[in-house]
């Protein structure tokens, strides 16, 4: 008896393994999209924890400040009493400010640079720099400095270069001690409200201490940066702190997580953490529903056999162990191969990104084995397939089996109800018939196509939208926005007066220059407060282009304020309501009067009167913004540097370039989900829509044998794809859209904002995917009907 | 390929010549049918008795086009099977051959009367389907599917659909075995009603050697090979049939 049940056994055995390799095609999609699941899953938590622990090493590393208070000026000895303050643990004080710069080379060519101090003779408590070539500062060097990576690597600056700053038309050579990496400008950006600025227009250079005291003939200092005792309460010493500088005037407070470059590389790390999450799960409920869907069909199409199996007398358990055997192949298989693919690719992505952004340090969080040990990929993997498997092994082996082995009768045997309700399709021809028949004789097979489709559809809609989204970000901020072709920006201790404009606007190259001051101000609303510029500019501006959130051009008045979007949130304001904005030199109230869309940072805008009351009511600007024929675009800037104050040109083809550099890269990213979306879409159908032509193979057979040709009969499978391709599409779209808006609230911010568009073209890119993946996954399907056996198939047995 | 000729009875409509058929099943070669001569004139009633497996379904597979022989020669109104590509011979199947399963092979989301004009729309000049089925006996359940019918009434359903295309040659394979005395025997006298009135050629498959009797012809098969071929002086009238 023992004996017997073990052989049995034994070809129970036999048999899973053959009803694996005839249905081997099904097999290898659905454990392609579970380990394609687990793969992604893997890639992307641990990339993300590794980005993560290689952040923190390096701001640990390279001591990145918990918060920085920017004041006017205080002297040197402030030092000292901030750090006596109960936690503190360390202080920095610095002088922070921006100079225009004159680079080496043939052309000459200004940036506004950031020239930062540091101390002469070591490194500084808080803040320090990776020394990536050259040296640190050594004593008795004269006038060096050193260049951040970003902005050196762009202009391919090394040591012994020859750069020149200017201050109060006085320009002073320096030499390049050293390329440095900082942990303040990781992701360049030079403040919040520009997280995406070109090198070509802005620099960041280290000075020693002593030297920017000489060059600016003042010796104070105007940011301390701050590095808080662990346990001690941050907001406490803030406080504190702000109280002992209330003397010198608090410009601004930064905590660490709104520091400009670390909160840009937060938002993209957290946007990708996000995408990390949802992706594979996508992927891993496709599994398991591509799963349910091969299992279900295996064991309705089996139930002779099992019927047979139970009538020889195999137990129950023996059937469930059967059935459920075929998912959990999938589950271990995809998820192994998964785990171990999902790892190798993590170190690959860890390594790419952090070379990408010129992260000083990678630390990877976690090796193979201890990834291993927390097993989540495994577990991830399989149990979606073991849920999936236990519903149609468990009914497999209930079924009885007298029951079982009798044909069993799909159809309900009534007239379809789509039939009942429009008699027509009743006399439409066999070719639409049928497959119309086909799709409401198995609903619930139908359903899971749909499904299947559905879901297809919305991954490739989304990532489309990502897509669109870029596009309409580009042409928002650089056709509708920033009309202008250059700006020339004045160095912020040298503006220039308002007529100036007027003198531009009559040079040949110039079709039209309109003057602008920008000044940074706080925002304050209730209890919200909001660091940012004001725009100052004139009544009817033409090269600066404001439209309303409903996409109505607009423009400033006298009236109010407008605000871009972004901050209706984060100053909790509405129209109407009362802003009071704060500078370093005056303090105003004016009423929010609209709303405007900024796809870049996130502004104030007002007239240049107002803005210039802010800065006490002297009749400045410190740009101009400049309209220029094409053929001078070249010259303008040289003609620019002729204006003493000019700080930097900035041609917005160039800054563009930087722009679209970027989101290039997020619009890669957006092409290898589409590509993503669709292989998922193709493993889903091509599952659902093999399973469905292989049921009914006899019935295919017997109508060949009645003389029917191949090519009608691939109509109508074609036909009846098709139809329930549209099913999908139907629910697919509404539910594309959905997921696309939740995945768009994580990448909006007051840095950055998108809006979700979606172009016709994205819908029909979707439709038309969806359709050449059902039309290619029907193929194997019907190159296997094609070459049928007649005389074998249509002595099978069963319907 | 032209239309299925009439012609006279007494033509030869079908000849196989030397028809041999094996498996190769790994090492071992099964031979379904060997060196197999027939020549079967029009308006012929054949009988095909023989145990199981002794090659009636091959046989009847090999002259309905879905097989083909290992070696040998088919000749049906002229046309040689082993010259006609995939789409000759659905062509050739299309209007030359009317199939009677031994498992039905009903589509089961079409009704009765659908199965039958499924396989009308085939050809140029089919039968009236609902006619068809009158003759099998099941008018009355015309529009039920195939879920709804007993295995009698769904191997009815599978012989109406043959009929309807009016094909000159009908092959029937165990027409009658899942039906009653009396259904069998209205069946077979519709069978031999068309056989007999519109000159078709029946090549019928039955384990029951007592329906021999009603036939002009009768084959035996034993092992693939042809162990008797006789004819009937006096075939019977099915109504007169006993077993
Ligand atoms: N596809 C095949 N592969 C291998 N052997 C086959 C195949 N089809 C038929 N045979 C063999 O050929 C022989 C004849 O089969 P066939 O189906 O013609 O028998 P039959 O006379 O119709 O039997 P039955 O009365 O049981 O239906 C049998 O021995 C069978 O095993
Ligand atoms: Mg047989």
């Amino acid at each position: 008896m023992k004996k017997l049940r073990r052989m049995l056994q034994h070809k129970l055995q036999r048999k899973l393994v053959r009803d694996l390799a005839a249905s081997k095609g099904l097999f290898l999609a659905v454990t392609a999209v579970i380990f394609l699941g687990v793969a992604f899953f893997g890639a992307s938590f641990l990339g993300y924890q590794n980005l993560r622990s290689s952040y923190d090493y390096t701001y640990e590393t390279l001591r990145f400040a918990d918060f920085t208070i920017r004041v006017v000026e205080a002297p040197g000895g402030t030092v000292e009493e901030l750090e006596s303050i109960p936690g503190v643990a360390a202080v920095t004080g610095r002088m922070n400010s921006d100079l225009s710069l004159t680079l080496p080379g043939a052309e000459e060519k200004r940036v506004l640079a950031r020239v930062i101090s540091l101390p002469a003779d070591s490194r500084p408590a808080v803040n320090d720099v990776k020394v990536e070539s050259g040296s640190y500062f050594q004593e008795g060097e004269g006038n060096v400095l050193l260049v951040e990576k970003n902005f050196a690597e762009h202009h391919g600056l090394k040591e012994g270069d020859t750069l020149y700053l200017t201050v109060d038309s006085q320009r002073t050579s320096f030499s390049v001690a050293g390329i440095v990496a900082s942990p303040e400008y990781i992701w360049f950006a030079k403040s919040r409200q520009e997280i995406l600025v070109s090198a070509e227009t802005f620099g960041v250079v280290f000075v020693p201490q002593d030297i920017v005291t000489e060059l600016l003939g003042k010796p104070f200092i105007n940011e301390f940066c701050f590095l808080v005792e662990e346990g001690a309460d941050r907001e406490t010493i803030i406080a504190e702190a702000e109280n002992i500088l209330d003397p010198y005037v608090v410009v601004d407070v930064v905590p660490r997580e709104d520091q400009p470059s670390n909160a840009a590389l937060s938002m993209d790390l957290e946007g990708f953490g996000e995408l990390a999450e949802v992706f594979p799960l996508l992927f891993l409920i496709v599994g398991a529903l591509a799963t349910y869907i091969l299992l279900t069909r295996i064991v309705h199409n089996q139930r002779p056999q099992i019927g047979l199996m139970r009538a020889m007398g195999y137990s129950r358990r023996q059937v469930l162990v059967h059935y459920l055997s075929f998912a959990l192949i999938i589950g271990i298989v995809g998820a192994v191969a998964g785990t171990i693919a999902g790892y190798l690719l993590s170190e690959l992505i860890t390594k790419l990104y952090t070379g990408m952004l010129g992260l000083p340090y990678t630390k990877i969080e976690m090796n193979f084995l201890q990834w291993l040990a927390i097993e989540e990929g495994l577990f991830l993997g399989i149990l979606p397939c073991a849920i999936a498997g236990i519903i149609p092994a468990w009914a497999a082996s209930r079924l009885s089996p007298s029951e079982a082995m009798r044909p069993p009768s799909p159809t309900t045997g009534r007239k379809p109800l789509l039939e009942r309700i429009f008699p027509f399709l009743t006399r439409l021809s066999f070719l639409w018939k049928i497959p119309l028949r086909n799709i409401f004789r198995n609903r619930r097979r139908s359903l899971y196509t749909v499904i299947g489709i559905a879901f297809g559809i919305s991954l490739i809609l989304v990532s489309a939208a990502f897509i669109d989204a870029i596009e309409s970000f580009m042409d928002t901020q650089f056709n509708k926005v920033q009309r202008y072709d250059a700006q020339i920006n004045f160095s912020p201790n040298q503006p220039q007066p308002a007529a100036l404009a007027i003198e531009v606007q009559n040079w040949d190259e110039v079709e039209k220059a309109e003057p602008i001051l920008q000044i940074p101000v706080r925002l304050e609303h209730e209890d919200n407060s909001y660091s940012t510029l004001v725009v100052g500019l004139t009544l009817n501006s033409e090269l600066y282009g404001l439209f309303s959130t409903s996409g109505d051009r607009v423009g400033v008045s006298d009236e109010g304020i407008l605000l871009s979007e972004g901050l209706k949130k984060a100053l909790d304001v509405d129209s109407g309501d009362t802003l009071t904005l704060l500078s370093p030199w005056g303090t105003q109230q004016l009423e929010v009067t609209g709303f405007i869309q900024q796809p870049l940072g996130s502004y104030g805008f007002v007239t240049l009167g107002q803005a210039q009351e802010l800065v006490g009511g002297f009749p400045i600007i410190n740009g101009l913004m400049l309209e220029v024929e094409p053929q001078y675009l070249d010259s303008i800037r040289e003609k620019a540097y002729g204006i003493p104050g000019t700080a930097s040109v900035e041609l917005t083809g160039e800054s563009n370039e930087k722009v679209e550099e970027m989101m290039g890269l997020i619009k890669g990213m957006s092409w290898i989900m589409l590509a993503f979306g669709a292989a998922l879409a193709l493993a889903i159908v091509f599952t659902t829509v093999t399973v469905n032509i292989m049921e009914r193979r006899r019935e295919i057979a017997t109508m060949r044998t009645l003389g029917e040709g191949k090519r009608r009969i691939t109509a109508m499978i074609t036909i009846e794809n098709l139809l329930l391709g549209m099913g999908g599409i139907i629910p697919g779209i509404p539910l594309g859209y959905a997921l696309a808006l939740l995945l768009f609230r994580l990448f909006q911010s007051d840095m950055m904002s998108y809006n979700l568009v979606i172009f016709p073209r994205s819908y029909l890119l979707t439709v038309g995917l969806i359709i050449l993946i059902m039309v290619v996954s029907q193929i194997p399907g019907i190159r296997h009907i094609n070459r049928l056996n007649l005389a074998q198939v249509t002595k099978e047995q069963g319907t | 390929m032209s239309g299925p000729t009439l012609g006279e009875a007494g033509d030869i409509v079908l000849k196989l010549e030397d028809v041999s058929r094996s498996y190769q099943m790994g090492q071992v070669e099964v031979r379904a049918l060997t060196s197999v001569s027939l020549d079967i004139t029009r308006g012929e009633f054949i009988v095909i008795l023989g145990p199981s497996g002794s090659g009636k379904t091959t046989l009847l597979n090999l002259v309905g086009g879905i097989d083909s022989p290992t070696s040998g020669k088919i000749t049906v109104d002229g046309i040689e099977l082993s010259a006609l590509n995939d789409k000759g011979l659905t062509e050739y199947r299309r209007n030359h051959i009317g199939f009677v399963f031994q498992f039905f092979n009903l589509i089961p989301t079409l009704t009765a009367r659908e199965n039958v004009e499924f396989a009308a729309e085939l050809v140029e000049e089919p039968r009236d389907p609902l006619e068809v089925l009158e003759v099998v006996g099941l008018k009355e359940r015309a529009d039920h599917y195939p879920s709804e019918l007993s295995g009698g009434e769904q191997q009815r359903v599978a012989i109406a659909r043959a009929l309807v295309k009016d094909p000159p040659i009908l092959l029937c394979d165990e027409p009658t075995g899942e039906l009653d005395f009396e259904t069998g025997k209205h069946i077979l006298s519709a069978m031999k009603m068309i056989n007999e009135v519109n000159c078709k050629t029946v090549l019928l498959v039955t384990h029951n050697t007592a329906i021999g009797d009603i036939a002009h012809r009768v084959i035996r098969l034993r092992s693939g090979e042809i162990t008797e071929d006789r004819r009937n002086t006096a075939p019977i009238d099915p109504q007169e049939l006993r077993w």
